[in-house]
Parts: C-alpha cells; structure tokens; sequence
C-alpha cells in the first residue's frame, strides 16, 4: 500500500514537471542554437541570461551619465557668458 | 527681471519623488520573480527597461510638439526653446531604445548566429524616425534669424510628431516583426503577467520623469544662456 502511494505521488511529480518544461530552458520547441556560442554569448547567457538585462541596464545608465555631463558643459558655456557680463572691480580703479 | 518660467519649487519637489520612485521601480525590477519563458528567461526584465524607452520618446514627441504649435500660436521664442529640448532629449532616449533592442535581440532570437541588425520593421521605422528628428536639428542650425527660425522649425517639428505614432506603432503592427503585436497578436495585454505589470507601469512614469528632470534642467540652462546673450539655440 505504501508502495502505491509513492507510486502515486511519483506520477504526480511526473505530471507537474511536464507542466513545468514549457518553461525551462531545455524546452523541446526551442530553436537549437546552429553554430556553437561565442565567448561572449557564453558569458551572456549564463545565470539565465540576467547578464543581457545588466547590459541594457548599463546601456541606460551611461545614457544618463551622457545627460548629467551635457549638461554640466551646458552650464559652463552660460557660466562664462555671465562672468564675461560682470564687470571686474580691479578694472575701475 | 523676467517672470521665472521654471517653477523652481514644484521642480525640486518633483525631481526628489522622481528619483526615489525610480529606485523603488529598479529594485523591484530586479529582486521580483517573473515566470521563466524559453529564449526570454531572465530577459523579460528588459521590458522594465527597453519598453519606457519609448513611451519615453513618445512623451517629449508630444512636449515638443505642444510647444512647437504654442510657438506658432503666440511667436514666443521661450516656448521655440523648449520645443527644441524635449526633441533633444527624446531622440536621445530613442538612441537609447535602440541600443537597448540591439543588445536584447541579439542574445534571445539571434543566439547563435552573428546577427546584430535584422530586417525588424520596427528598428527600420524608429531609425527613419530618428533621421526625420536629426533632419529637424540641421533644419535649425541652417537658419540664422530667431523668428524665423523658430516658426519654420516649429511646422517641421508638427509634421515630425505627426509621422511618429505612425512609423512606431502603426506601420510595424502590419508587418513580421519580433515585436508582441505584429501581424494581428495581442501586443501586451493577454500575455504579460499581472505582475510584471505592476512594475512595467511605474517604469514608464520614472523614466518619463527621469525626460523630465534632463528636460527642465536644460530648459533652466537656455533660458539663462538666452537672457544674457539672446542666443536661443543652444
């Protein structure tokens, strides 16, 4: 009796994980890669791929940066019109 | 002494909630469990990332033609100004939607093969898009009177919004594309889990926030460079 209720949940277990390979990486509908992967695919897609998403997020990170400097030498350029505008005290005397 | 045409209050109030949504949004991005789907994995985080790119885009398209039109409505260079940085910063995120998609094709669809580039509709149309926007900036920089200018850029600048909705959203949904909602599929609503959702959504306004702090700064920045020396194109 015991025998069957192991038998059972084994069939249950069988069952789930049938359901899960839709989802794994080793699904059978999946394209099979054609030529063996580069070295840096090979470090890309390791983990799951969540390297690809550091990528991006870097991608968008280093978009920003670009912004914050643009506009730091945007601010520079109107600094030293002003500064060019301010009369030196020194030049009155 | 002008009126302030930046409400340096509600700028500051704004940009700190900005900053902490967005930090909450990242987190959330990372630390949540999404369902694994083969080729995608843990992939479908880029749609956090890649996807408010674009909304992104879409929204300065929309500030800056909403200036572009006040230009025509009332001839003021300040609203020529801003018309002209919301288009700045927005090809900027477009240039960064791109790169995004470059990088997350390569290492779903294309593993295995040396492609970067692909014959995708919707890479093709959003690079034409940047080209007709890169056309607006040199349009600019070849007229020399600031009125003049300004009208003239502001009714380009309408026809450049008007084609964006088209060649971004309605010309790639015709064609074979890898993008959700080509030839007839459900774009996103019948496939996306309930949960990604609730960080996709927050996404798209921290980004859009994060336009809008870029965009409000250079804003603050020309319109000073424009009262000191009346060059208001920078």
């Amino acid at each position: 009796m015991n025998s069957q209720i192991i038998q059972d949940s084994l069939a249950t277990d069988q069952a789930a994980s049938t359901v899960s390979t839709a989802f794994d990486s080793l699904w059978a509908g999946g394209d099979i890669p054609t030529q063996s992967l580069s070295r840096m695919e090979q470090v890309m897609l390791a983990d799951d791929k969540i390297f690809v998403v550091l990528a991006v997020v870097l991608i968008i990170w280093a978009g920003i940066v670009v912004l914050l400097l643009r506009n730091d030498k945007r601010l520079r350029d109107v600094e030293r019109s002003v500064e060019e505008r301010i009369p030196d005290p020194e030049d009155e005397l | 002494m002008a009126e302030p045409v930046v409400n340096l209050k509600r700028y500051l109030l704004t940009r700190n909630l900005i900053i902490g949504w967005v930090t909450c949004v990242l987190l959330a991005a990372f630390l949540l469990n999404i369902p694994k789907i083969n080729i995608l994995e843990h992939t479908a985080r880029n749609l956090y990332f890649h996807v408010p790119m674009w909304f992104t885009m879409m929204a300065a398209v929309f500030v800056s033609a909403y200036h572009s039109f006040k230009v025509l409505k009332t001839g003021d260079l300040v609203e020529d100004i801003r018309a002209l940085q919301a288009a700045r910063v927005g090809a900027f995120f477009g240039v960064l939607g791109l790169l995004t998609g470059i990088v997350w094709s390569k290492f779903t669809w294309y593993v295995g093969t040396d492609i970067w580039w692909n014959m995708d509709p919707r890479q093709y149309m959003v690079s034409l898009q940047l080209l007709i926007y890169g056309a607006y900036f040199v349009l600019r920089s070849a007229l020399d009177d600031p009125r003049k200018r300004s009208r003239i850029a502001a009714v380009y600048n309408l026809f450049a919004a008007t084609t964006t909705p088209f060649l971004l959203y309605v010309i790639p949904r015709q064609m074979e594309s890898l993008h959700p909602g080509a030839e007839g599929n459900p774009a996103f609503s019948e496939i996306t889990d309930p949960l990604m959702r609730l960080v996709f959504y927050p996404a798209i306004i921290g980004f859009i926030g994060i336009f809008w702090i870029v965009y409000t700064q250079r804003v603050r920045i020309s319109l000073l460079k424009y009262r000191v020396t009346q060059d208001s194109e920078m």
